[in-house]
């Protein structure tokens, strides 16, 4: 399908697309924009990266982690669900899942083409569940795509919910313990853009029904696949539902286990019960 | 020369370092972790170690974090070698990383390894900074206290003096002198001239200059964080230039140290591949040099001595040892920590009596200029503390290998503490 194409200068700023995005939109049916957003020659910036793997646990390296491009298509993401033609806004929308892959080895100071789109608005028994598909280019080369699916509490969307009930976690041991400090939060803010106050602000959170602030998923994302970091090939899938929010401060375990063709991981209560987010990965 | 022992043959199959940047430069978000890792990941790449489980890694860091007691360990388990590599993290100031390629040939002599890898990194970007004592005591003893009230009094105790952090200085311990002062002092008591320094400071970086034009170190350097040539290399250089700069150590007739003929602060880090020569061998992979034998030596500089020449007697013992003279050599690399430093090595080397009053039988000799640091040294590539000992052994074995089997190198690193590392490698 060919869609407009908005082409923005650069990779938007915390500003009035993001002040856009934060107001919630009153309309109850679910619409998404038609068009494809897009920044062209982005040079990354190496301060911001070198935090980036800071705060999630990446060993700064030539070559980025595919969460790294996700951060840099989400400032787009926003700028989409912040036109006018979107009803769906970033506040109260929930982050669960995501899918990505890192077709090769995309190096640190390479000049990036980054566009986003919206697809795939389906309805859930809870609202509605909208894709937001992200394409990276180095000159015409696809290195990264990914598919961010978040719901939409209360909006509609036409057609019938998928009920096909989910695969039962199964209880592990945890392997691994990692603290996560209350200003965790605001450290990912400030290197992911991410301007949402409920990962920050305790008011915030409990609008939204938790007493706590919470962590984006992106970054306990991020952080699993720093945990793996040697073990993944320089191009692989990786496909996460965030199962449930954590709730900071917070100590949550770490698992992983080798499949046939890659890993499986989970980042769960300490006692390895109840998962937070689960991660297949894949060659 | 024949392992007199009869113990197996380590070899140097390559090396493979970050390109060298300045203090706060390209590097300057990088940490001794990311740093290590690269190198690590480089070599690995380099010679297929990919999944590899190597006997042991060794190497260290002179500017060190508390948090990175095991940075070696910790840098293996972020590198691609297989995650059952141990490590080793050992430390002797600007002589760590030579004295972790002893180590790992050794072990690899003695049978204990058939595969190694030596290394050192540091950033002075990264550099540690430290609670005051006094801050430091306070809060271990509100820590420990057991009571409200005991805990309120021990962080009572804290002044607002005492806030200020404790910046990783660069002086001796028993002295307090920095290197740079001691080395005035040696430059003073060889007299050694501003003119003589300015010189040896030229030359290494058009030596080096040179190197990376003809694509030497293509075999050695993996760029980093778009870094592909070292940082403080100055290829335009020259004497005249050098002589406008102001000194920094030093007063009166020993100001002659400048920012131009001392080493540079720096950010890197190198690695040494090693292996038992049948194990080279049979993976296909190149014998450059063989380690043959290596020498550690210390001076008395609480006692007056120059701090920086312990080389000097590590060498003189080490060619007795040997049978051999400076002429058995067809490269030396002298460590320039500063231009004095290998300037006074040089004549201390040809000095009677001081080669007598270190005890060994006569003057060492006489280091023929053109086998000197021919592809440049540290002045022109930065010197990341612990870093040089690998990217010296590296490039000489290079540049042995180019020479033909047979030819002999001797390394020589000074250190901090009075002490020195020398080595000896020869192509196979």
């Amino acid at each position: 399908m060919d869609r407009p194409i908005e082409l923005l200068p650069g990779l938007p700023r915390l500003g009035p697309v993001f002040a856009r995005a934060l107001l919630p939109s009153g309309a109850r049916q679910a619409e998404l924009p038609a068009h494809t957003v897009l920044v062209n020659d982005h040079a990354q910036d190496l301060d911001r990266l070198s935090e980036y793997a800071r705060v999630c646990g990446f060993t700064l390296r030539d070559t980025v982690p595919p969460t790294w491009l996700h951060v840099l298509s989400f400032p787009l993401q926003v700028a989409l669900l912040g036109s006018r033609d979107s009803t769906i806004r970033l506040v109260g929308v929930i982050h669960v899942s995501n899918r990505m892959r890192l077709w090769r080895p995309v190096g640190a100071s390479e000049r990036l083409q980054v566009m986003v789109h919206a697809a795939n608005l389906r309805p859930h028994r809870r609202g509605a569940l909208v894709d937001l598909v992200g394409q990276v280019r180095v000159a015409d080369e696809l290195v990264w795509d990914g598919v961010s699916t978040y719901l939409a509490p209360g909006r509609t969307a036409p057609g019938q919910p998928d009920v096909s009930p989910q695969p039962a976690f199964e209880a592990i041991t945890p392997t691994a313990q990692w603290r996560l400090p209350a200003d965790l939060g605001r450290q990912y803010r400030r290197v992911s853009g991410d301007p949402n106050p409920i990962h920050t602000h305790r008011l915030a959170a409990r609008a939204f029904g938790f007493d706590r602030p919470i962590i984006q998923g992106m970054w306990t994302h991020a952080r699993l696949l720093a945990a793996l970091e040697n073990r993944l090939p320089g191009a692989y899938a990786v496909s996460a539902q965030f199962v449930r929010p954590i709730l900071l401060p917070a100590t949550v375990g770490f698992t992983a286990r080798p499949t046939a063709d890659g890993w499986e991981a989970a980042v769960t209560t300490p006692d390895g019960r109840k998962p937070y987010l689960v991660a297949t990965l894949s060659a | 020369m024949p392992s007199p022992t009869g113990l197996p043959d380590a070899v140097v199959i390559g090396g493979n370092r970050t390109p060298f940047a300045k203090s706060g430069g390209a590097y300057a978000n990088a940490s001794a972790h990311d740093l290590l890792t690269a190198a690590l990941d480089g070599l690995v790449a380099r010679f297929g170690l990919a999944g590899t489980r190597v006997g042991e890694v060794a190497a260290g860091a002179v500017l060190k974090h508390s948090r990175d007691v095991s940075l070696t360990r910790e840098a293996v388990l972020s590198s691609a070698l297989a995650p059952e590599t141990p490590a080793v993290d050992l430390q002797l100031a600007c002589a760590t990383g030579l004295e972790a390629t002893v180590l790992i040939a050794n072990k690899i002599a003695l049978g204990q390894i058939q595969v190694g890898i030596a290394g050192g990194v540091d950033s002075a970007s990264d550099a540690p900074i430290a609670l005051s004592d006094p801050l430091r005591r306070a809060l271990l003893a509100a820590n420990a206290a057991t009571s409200l009230s005991a805990r309120v009094k021990a962080l009572a105790a804290i002044r607002p003096s005492h806030l200020k952090p404790d910046t990783p200085r660069l002086s001796e311990p028993r002295t307090g002198l920095s290197m740079g002062e001691h080395q005035a002092l040696t430059n003073l008591a060889w007299n050694l001239t501003r003119q003589a320094q300015d010189e040896l400071a030229a030359a290494s970086h058009h030596r080096l200059a040179r190197a990376w034009d003809a694509g030497f170190f293509d075999d050695l350097v993996t760029p980093y964080l778009g870094l592909t040539r070292d940082a403080v290399l100055r290829p335009d250089t020259s004497v005249e230039r050098l002589a406008t700069l102001k000194p920094v150590f030093g007063s009166g007739d020993a100001a002659t140290l400048t920012a131009g003929n001392s080493t540079a602060l720096s950010d890197g880090a190198a690695t040494v591949l090693l292996a038992e020569a049948g194990w080279a061998a049979e993976h296909h992979l190149p014998a450059l040099a063989r380690f043959v034998d290596a020498e550690v030596a210390a001076v008395d500089h609480p006692g007056g001595a120059d701090l920086l020449l312990a080389p000097v007697g590590a060498i003189g013992r080490l060619l007795t040892r040997r049978g051999l003279g400076l002429d058995d050599f067809q490269f030396i690399e002298i460590h320039e920590a500063f231009a004095g430093t290998v300037l006074a090595t040089l004549a201390a080397l040809e000095s009677e009596e001081y080669c007598r009053r270190l005890g060994l039988p006569g003057a060492v000799g006489t280091v023929e200029e053109s086998r000197l640091n021919v592809n440049g040294s540290s002045l022109a590539t930065g010197h990341p503390f612990a870093a040089t000992g690998p990217r010296i052994v590296a490039t000489l074995a290079t540049l042995l290998a180019g020479r033909g089997p047979g030819s002999r190198g001797l390394i020589s690193v000074c250190a901090a503490g009075g002490q020195g590392v020398v080595a000896i490698l020869e192509a196979v």
